[in-house]
């Protein structure tokens, strides 16, 4: 099951199975100490950030920077599918994909939310031409 | 005559690529399909995830956009599919 965990040097928040070795932010070593869910909310809180449809599509460019695959270059394409990640958020709480329903389950509904774990699956894996369910990630063409 | 159901979602790309076909089967074979969106209407998406015993075992497990489904003998289809594989299951069903 996962847990939180914080950083007692910097107040890193961590959320799995275990801690980290090192700390990611401030490089300590075995810093982390397990804390409840209620603790890491307060520390969380502290940071105010907004994710809108613009920092979205910058924060999946990013996330694309060092993976084998891309945002699809087709554009319009990729505007109807953030229409519909942002219409979902705004209207189901998060940013489930657009091509795929949401059960009512929340935990198996998590495995929904943009960018799911797409490289798992089959219009995905093994494929030259591979792309996530939706198609928003398209693998990187040479 | 079958109840035939697609299952689509209005900013689904595979949906929209789907509809000229699901138009050109209408008119050239007489069949009528139900369009029903599931994201934006709660009550077609409660009828979508009704059948999910159904759908999901069909489509890896989950509820996919576009969905064809018949609502008699329980033939699925999901994703994007060739007009022969469309007009064959809406064929069979009908």
């Amino acid at each position: 099951m996962k847990k939180f965990w914080r950083c007692n040097v910097c107040n890193d928040i961590h959320y799995g199975v275990k801690p980290p070795e090192l700390c990611p932010t401030c490089l300590a070593m075995n810093a982390y100490v397990e804390i409840s869910s209620e603790e890491a909310g307060k520390v969380m809180a502290v940071t105010k950030t907004t994710m809108n449809r613009e920092q979205f599509a910058r924060a999946i460019a990013a996330f694309t920077e060092k993976n084998e695959f891309e945002v699809n270059p087709d554009k319009p394409r990729v505007e109807m599918l953030l229409d519909g990640v942002m219409a979902n958020e705004e209207n189901h709480g998060l940013k489930y994909c657009p091509c795929r329903l949401a059960t009512g389950d929340f935990n198996e509904d998590l495995k929904l939310v943009c960018p799911c774990n797409f490289g798992i699956h089959e219009t995905y894996r093994g494929k030259p031409d591979g792309e996530c369910w939706c198609s928003l990630f398209v693998r990187r063409r040479p | 005559m079958s109840r035939l159901i697609m299952f689509y979602a209005r900013e689904c790309p595979h949906c929209k690529a789907m509809m000229p076909f699901v138009e050109r089967l209408e008119n050239e074979e007489k069949v009528v399909l139900e369009k029903l969106e599931v994201w934006h209407s709660d009550k077609n998406a409660d009828l979508m995830r009704s059948f999910r015993p159904i759908i999901a075992p069909k489509c890896g497990g989950q509820l996919r956009t576009p969905t064809f489904f018949n609502e008699a003998t329980n033939d699925v289809l999901c994703g994007e599919v060739t007009y022969d594989k469309l007009k064959e299951w809406a064929l069979k069903a009908s």
